[in-house]
Order: C-alpha cells, then structure tokens, then sequence
C-alpha cells in the first residue's frame, strides 16, 4: 500500500490506486486515475483565466488541427488523386505529412510518453507503454521512409491514435464525472461551507469549525449543514438522504433540522444543536468516503490481471509483427503488430467493477443506507437466507396494550386505574398502560401512597380504596381474589408469550392486561418483497416460541423458518448451519445483535450507524428504514450484474479484437477506435445504475408517522385488538 | 464548379445563421492589444481551425461515401460515370436529409432542432470559453478547432451532401467551398463586432434554408432521376479532378 491507495480521484470520484497521476489544478495539488481524468478536470473545473486549463485545451486544439490535416491529405493519397496524377508529388507530399505530424505526435503523444517515463521508473509497464511503443513505431517507421522516399508512410495512423485514445480517455472521464455528480456532496460535508451568522455579520466557515449554539443561515435550494432548531423563517426540507424517502416535510419555527436534509423553498436561520462533525450526516459521508476506497477481492483480481495485461501485449504485438514479417513486406508487418498493441484495452477491465460499485454505493448512500465496503455489496447481492432479529426490526421493540380481559367491569375503569398506578413507575409495561389509557383519551385515577414491589408489582390507594397492578404471584402475596376464569386468561395469554399484568381494587383482581410488542407496519409487505426476490427469510428469537410464532404469522414467515428460545450464541450457530446453504445476512437493530451481525456473511442493521465503525454491520438502514431492504437488494444485485457484464464485455472485447488484430484484419486507426470505444462503453453501461428506481414507500404507507410517534400507532390498532380480546 | 458555388452561397447566407452562436464566438474572441493586424490574424486562425474541421470531416463523409459505393461491386464511382446503386441510395438518403435540414431552417420541423442541436454538451462550450481569453497563437486556432465540431444543422447537412459526392476529394472541396462560405460574415463579427438587425439575419437564414433545400433537391434528384444525374455530371464534372 502507497500512499496513493488512499487517495481518490479528484475528477471521477474512484480510488486513484497505483495509477495515480498528479498535476496542479487551480494552485491545489491533485491525484488523478487516469490521464482522461486529468484532461477532463482541468477543461472542466480549471479555473476560466488560468493557465494550465486553458493551455491544454490549446495544445488538444492545435495536436486537432495538425493531425486532421495529416489524416485529410492521407486520405486524399489512400483514395484517389494524387496516386494517378504524378509519382513525383508524392514524396514532397510526405515531407508536409511530417511537418505535420511531427508537433502532433510531440504535443499528444507527450503526456504518454511522460506517464510511461514515470511508470517505468517505478518498475511497472502501464497501457501508456503500449500506446508509446505502437507510435514511436510508426512514427520512427514513416520517417526512415520519407527519407528513402519509400511509397508508403503513416504518420497518419501515428497521429489519429494518439488523437483517439485522447478523445477517448476524454470521454470516458466525462461519463465517470456524470457519476461521481452524485458522490460529490456526499463526500463533502465537512468541507462544505456554512454562513455562520454572529451578530450582523455572515461568515462562510467549514461545516467542521460549526459548533453547538452558533447560528446558520441557510437560503432555499442550499443543503442544511448542521443538526439544529430553526429561529427564523419557515421552508420545506427534503430529507431523504437521512430517512430514505423523497418527501418536502414542512418546517416552522421551532421545528428540528437535520443535516443532509435540502432547504427547498425557505431562507432559514438556524441554531445548531451540536458540532458540525457529530451529525448523522457527517457520519455517512465519511463511511461513504471509507467505503468508496477499499477494494473488492474482484477487483484486485481485475487488477492483477491487468498488470500482467501489458507485458502479455507488448509480447503477442512483438510477435505478431516478427510472425507476419516473414510472409508480408516489413511495413505490413509493423502495422499489424501496431494494431495488436493499441488494440489491447487494460481500462475496460480495471473500470469494469469500481465504477459501477462507487454508483451503487453512491446511490444507497444518497438514501441514507450506509455500506462498509464493496465486498459487502457484493455478499448482498448473492445473499440466499436473509434472517431477522424480531425485537426492535420486525417490532417496534415497544411494548403495548394488546388486550384488556375484565371481568364484571368496564376496561376503561381498567385502565384509568391501572394508568394511575403505573404513571407512578419506570418500568417498560407501566409506560405501554400509561400511553394506552392517553390513547383513549382517560384521565389516570389520582393515587396516593404507591409503593413498586421490584419484579412484581405495583400498589397504592385511589379513591380510598388499595389498587394493585402486578404478577399473578403479586396478586397471591397480597391475598386478593383472583377469578379462576381471569386466571385461566393470564395463563393462556402468557403462554402465548405475552406479557401479563394483573390489575386489581378493593381486595379483588378485576383484569389482565396483555401486552405485546407488535410487529411494524411495513414488516409484512417487507418480508413479502423479499421472499419475491427469491430469499428465504428466517427468524431468529431470543423469545418463547409461541410469541415467535406469532410475529412470523403477522409478517408471513413460514413456521419452518422460526428459530426460537435462542441465546445470543445459539443465534451465531443457527447463522453457521445456514451458511452451509449459501450466503447469509442477518438483520437486527445493531443494539443487541452485535456478535450475529458480526458473525453473518452480511450484517444489516436498522438504524444503527455506529455498528458501522464497530465493523458488526455491513450495510445499515435508516431508523425506521426497513422498508428499504428489498430495494438495497436490489441495487446490490443491479451492481453486481453491471459488473458481470463489463467484466464479460471487456475479457470477451479484448479476446476477439487482440485475436483479429493478430490474424491482420484490423486496421491500427480502426482498432484505436475500437479501443477508445470500449471502455466508454463499460463507463455507459455502468452509468444505466444511475437510473435504478427509486425506493417506493408505498409498501409502508405511514411507516414514518409510525416511526416519529410510536403513541399514533396504538391510537389505530389498539381499541380493535382490545376490542376483540374483551370477552 | 456551379455546385460548389452554390455551396459557397449557401455557406454565405448560412452564415448569419451561425451568427447567433459561432457569432457571439467569434466577438468574444476580440480584438488583440498588438493592433489591427494582430486582431485579424486571430481572427484568421480561428477561421482556419474552423475551416481545417470542415474539411476533414468533408473528406471524411466523401471517402464514407466512396468506401459505401465501392462495397457495392463497383469501381471507383468516377463523376463523369453514370450512378451506380450505391451512390444513388446516398445521394437520396444525403438529399433527404438536407430536405429536412432546410425544413428545419424555415422553422417547419421543430422536432429536428432537437436532434440536429441535441449533441451539444454546455459542458464544453463552458470550458471551451477559457480558449476566448487565452492569449497567443495556439488559443484561437484551438477554438476553431473545436468549433468546428459543434453540432449545427448547416454542417451536418454539407457533411451528408459531401458523403453523397463518394470521394474525399469532392467531398473535401464540398465542405471547402461552404466553409469559405462562411468566411466572411464570420471576419465581420469579429472584426466590427455589430450585430445584425434580426430582420436581415432572418432573410440570411432563408436564403440559406434555400440553398440547401436547392441543393438537397438536386442531389435526391441525382438519386432519382436518371437524366437528372446528366446535370448533376456536369456541375461536378468539371473539377472532378
């Protein structure tokens, strides 16, 4: 590893690795992957009255003009006139061909000629090398027969080669460029620059010298640098990048920003809430960034096999020209050995994978799904088992009122009491009863003297009278009643793996509450879409079976999938047998199944980025982004078939043409065509990943409402659940 | 000889066409601080680069053209010879397409200035402005350079008629005579700067929507008719070689 491998290409956003190439643009120092990279950024964001840019773009224009000039009057001698006319022209006509082509080939073939000098200083032979020595020969050949005013020169196929491959590595910095647009903010965010408003004065400062309290100014169309409270102004925001939906989010005074999210209609002033580098969307810019430079087993393959690409040509053009020296005039020979080395195309395979790989993570990242790195992508598209934590990813991992049973009194007497009670305490259930009864609008009985009984119960008096709230072995310890008929609920309730709260008054139990997490809204259609997609979707629980069982049916997992009553280190096994059927990822909320997650072949996590940096996760969703997964699948899927096929195109492209070329049937110019021609295509193919769809939320029609208050949730479903439980 | 004069006036006239875009070029190139001759030589190269693409592509499109023909079995297609299928299909599918292109001039295929404009990229014409104000020689001989192979309607069509002759020779003196063509209007822009009322640059674009209809008339005439490829011999045969 050099320190060029952790560098990205300033133009395309890829990593620059061994190829790197610097050059000062605009006073700054810059690492470029590839000479058209380096043309492209210079014509393109080369600062208007600076030098640099603009003298490249001259010297281009004039090596233009000499060499169309060479190839126009080539083509008047190949055609027709001057063959017929007279003999005699033709060498003076040669002598102009070479005063042409000379500054041509100096002023194109220079950056070649340079970036082969550099590479081979290093120990390493580079497709400039090719591209060097297939000119330099014809050059050199053409000379030597102008001098001996042989009938046939090519300066012409010197020139227009070097013009091609010009072009061409133009053009495909320039489809690169069209992918990285997307990467550029991404990669940004602490660099980018805030108004910093202190007093009367505004200030652009980076996004890292933000600390909490300062104010920032944000007009409309800008993209909210830090987390905070707008003070002033109102606005639609877009926040896609952080909660994966396209959606505008109205935003008034008072209202929460987040980083990321874009300002769209509004000028804003804003309080920030935290540093500038402690967002969220800090973070995912910078794993994107961490991301984008680490290497997929593939493509170090891709890139060994590219090093040995060049010494391989240099010997098959070596000896195509020697073979075909013996049965055609020397000047045929060359030209055919030519054609095999200019034909070789080294870029199609070294862009065939971290092209597409960069838009794909670019993409996942634009909605807020962060990747480790390409391996894991990879590993995601070829998943066969997706298996889910249940608590906290296929749940809301918040306990509610699931049912009331009463006997002899009203449920919502029930739960006023109950709600009087459990205010009073910190448990987890006694929150879920609390937020039951605000649900249906009671007002808590007020109660004096409560007193918590740790891993049993509640007690205290209401309306003089003592009120309990509890186990059933609370209810026995304080000697009260309980119903045979009440018990036999609690029994069958809790057996089916709910939680159980008894309540009772006045000596007496008069209700169970049954609690239970509930499955999230989109779980069902989430899981659905995945089994579409040809994954076999598991379950893995810590939990009793029969409330495993009861998620599964909800969200449609078949009851064979359910693994049960497991511990944490069961779960890493249960992953292991799986494994034997092929690649598994496994889903949690990163909280509590960190060694599964680690242990998986891909580890997803919903809505913990901080597994990302622990390396338990691979890929993590949103909060409340679950309802993505099919689509990430997706999107990992379309990247690797991307880079099947480029890697298909590039191997089968260089096999047939390098074949063609050695049987003489190419023609130099047309195969630095062909060439040139070739890796645009990979660029293009990779870039029809910029038009993968977008992830529909349909599936999850108020899974956001859901998310940002869970209470609106139990509003809807809690009064048909309890509804029905109530005998 | 009559043909290319036509293309000559075509070119004249297409010019203040350009105006609007290779115009507001050609100002901005400005003048030199060295004085007026200094300012005329930039102006000369740039038109020179401008020229040398033309002519390229010219005998580019003439040797497709021939190469086309002479895949049909025949030999050489000289002009003074009677039309072979191959050149015939090219000239109608050339004469069509500059049909369409005068269309477009007289604003009645709207939908083709998409296409003929779509190539565009804003990206290099931006970049391409950095030349503008580069100072030396090299700079407006770049421009023109890369002007010249800006997407416009005129060229594209010259290009198709330059094919259609089926010979780099005709087919570079095709796209000579229309880049000569355009010569002088374009040295008045930069040199005097003024721009033309719209009234006269909309008869200019007329004349020069005309001249091309005329001429992609002639030329799918040339395909079609077989008396008319006599006429068509004898407005190239006289400078075929």
């Amino acid at each position: 590893m050099t320190a060029a491998d952790d560098t990205l290409c300033r133009h395309c956003l890829l990593p620059v690795g061994r190829r790197a190439m610097r050059r000062t643009v605009n006073g700054e120092s810059c690492a470029f992957c590839c000479y058209g990279c380096c043309i492209a950024n210079q014509v393109q964001s080369g600062n208007r009255y600076e030098w640099d840019a603009a003298w490249l773009l001259v010297r281009l224009g004039v090596g233009g003009f000499l060499s169309m000039n060479v190839m126009m009057f080539s083509l008047l001698i190949y055609t027709d006139p001057f063959a017929g006319v007279d003999a005699d022209m033709l060498p003076w006509i040669h002598l102009l061909l070479w005063l042409f082509a000379t500054p041509a080939v100096v002023i194109l073939g220079g950056p070649f000629l340079r970036e082969t000098w550099t590479h081979a200083t290093q120990g390493r032979l580079t497709a400039s090398a090719l591209i060097v020595l297939g000119v330099g020969a014809a050059y050199t050949y053409s000379v030597f027969a102008t001098i001996e005013r042989s009938p046939q020169v090519y300066f012409d196929t010197a020139c227009m080669v070097l013009m091609l491959f010009t072009v061409g590595y133009y053009l495909d910095a320039v489809g690169r460029a069209r992918a990285a647009r997307d990467l550029q903010p991404l990669l940004a965010a602490e660099s980018e620059l805030a108004t910093v408003v202190d007093g009367d004065a505004e200030q652009c400062r980076p996004v890292r010298e933000v600390r909490a309290g300062m104010l920032v100014r944000v007009r409309p169309g800008e993209r909210i640098p830090v987390d905070g409270v707008i003070v002033e102004g109102a606005s639609h925001t877009d926040e896609a990048v952080i909660t994966g939906e396209s959606r505008q989010i109205a935003k008034g005074l008072g209202s929460p920003v987040v980083a990321g999210s874009i300002n769209l209609d509004g000028p804003l002033l804003i309080r920030s809430s935290g540093a500038g580098t402690a967002t969220r969307w800090a973070q995912i810019c910078r794993s994107t960034r961490e991301a984008l430079l680490r290497r997929s087993p593939s493509q170090r393959l891709a890139d060994g096999i590219v090093g040995a690409f060049v010494p391989l040509i240099l010997l098959l053009g070596l000896g195509t020209a020697i073979y075909w020296a013996q049965h055609l005039p020397f000047d045929r020979a060359l030209l055919t050995g030519l054609a095999v080395l200019v034909v070789a195309c080294p870029c199609a395979v070294g862009l065939a994978a971290p092209m597409a790989t960069s838009l794909g993570i670019g993409q996942l990242a634009r909605r807020g799904c962060l990747v480790r790195d390409p391996v894991a992508l990879e590993a995601l598209a070829r998943t066969r088992v997706l298996a889910f934590d249940k608590t906290g990813t296929l749940t809301s991992g918040n306990a509610r009122v699931v049912g009331i049973d009463s006997e002899g009194v009203d449920t919502n007497e029930v739960l006023t009491r109950a709600a009087g009670l459990e205010r009073h305490s910190e448990h987890g259930l006694a929150h879920a009863i609390a937020v039951a009864a605000a649900a249906r609008g009671l007002e808590p009985v007020p109660t004096r003297d409560v007193r918590t009984v740790p891993g049993r119960g509640i007690c205290g008096s209401a309306e003089g009278q003592p009120v309990a709230a509890g186990s059933g072995a609370f209810m026995r310890d304080l000697g009260w009643l309980l119903p045979p008929a009440l018990a036999e609920q609690g029994r069958s309730r809790e057996a089916s793996g709910h939680s159980v709260v008894y309540v009772g008054w006045g000596g007496r139990v008069h209700a169970v509450l049954s609690l239970d997490d509930t499955p999230l809204q989109e779980a069902r259609a989430t899981v659905e879409a995945l089994r579409y997609r040809g994954l076999r979707v598991m379950l893995l629980t810590g939990d009793l079976p029969a409330a495993a069982q009861r998620i599964a049916a909800a969200v449609a997992i078949e009851t064979e999938d359910i693994r049960a009553g497991l511990a944490p280190e069961a779960k890493s096994m249960a992953l292991d047998r799986q494994q034997a059927y092929g690649i598994v990822a496994m889903v949690g909320d990163g909280l509590n199944d960190g060694p599964a997650l680690a242990r998986a072949d891909v580890g997803i996590a919903v809505g913990s980025a901080t597994d990302l940096a622990r390396e338990t996760a691979a890929l993590v969703l949103p909060a409340g982004g679950l309802w993505m997964l099919p689509w990430a699948v997706d999107v990992a899927r379309a990247v690797r078939m991307t880079i099947l096929t480029n890697l298909m195109w590039a191997f089968g492209y260089n096999c047939i043409a390098v074949t063609l070329a050695m049987l003489g049937w190419l023609q130099p110019v047309l195969a630095a065509a062909i060439m040139a021609g070739s890796s645009i295509i990979v660029v293009l193919n990779s870039l029809r990943l910029e038009r993968l769809p977008d992830p529909v939320p349909s599936a999850a029609p108020d899974q956001s409402a859901a998310v940002e208050s869970a209470p609106t949730t139990h509003t809807c479903s809690l009064p048909i659940i309890a509804g029905q439980a109530i005998p | 000889m009559g043909a290319y004069l036509v293309i000559f006036a075509a070119g004249f006239a297409g010019s203040f066409h350009c105006i609007g875009m290779c115009g507001g070029f050609a100002c901005a190139l400005g003048r030199d601080p060295h004085g007026q001759g200094a300012t005329l030589q930039r102006h000369l190269l740039y038109n020179l680069g401008r020229l040398s693409t033309y002519c390229f592509l010219g005998a580019l499109a003439g040797a497709l053209g021939q190469v086309i023909c002479t895949s049909q079995g025949m030999t050489i297609p000289l002009l003074s010879s009677p039309l072979d299928t191959g050149q015939r299909i090219l000239a109608i599918i050339a004469g069509l397409l500059m049909v369409a292109m005068a269309l477009q001039f007289f604003g009645l295929l709207p939908g083709w200035h998409r296409v003929s404009t779509g190539f565009a990229s804003s990206a290099l014409v931006m970049s391409l402005r950095s030349l503008l104000t580069a100072q030396g020689y090299g700079a407006p001989l770049a421009f023109g350079v890369f002007n010249g192979f800006l997407p416009c309607p005129l060229v594209y069509a010259f290009a198709a008629q330059a094919a259609s002759t089926a010979g780099a020779l005709p087919g570079f003196f095709t796209m000579a005579s229309f880049g000569l063509g355009t010569f002088p209007a374009m040295l008045l822009m930069g040199g005097v700067g003024y721009t033309l009322a719209p009234a006269w640059r909309q008869r200019g674009v007329w004349l020069a929507g005309s001249c091309i209809l005329l001429l992609g008339l002639i030329t799918l005439g040339r395909g079609l008719l077989p008396i008319a490829a006599h006429v068509a011999d004898s407005w190239h045969g006289g400078h075929a070689i």
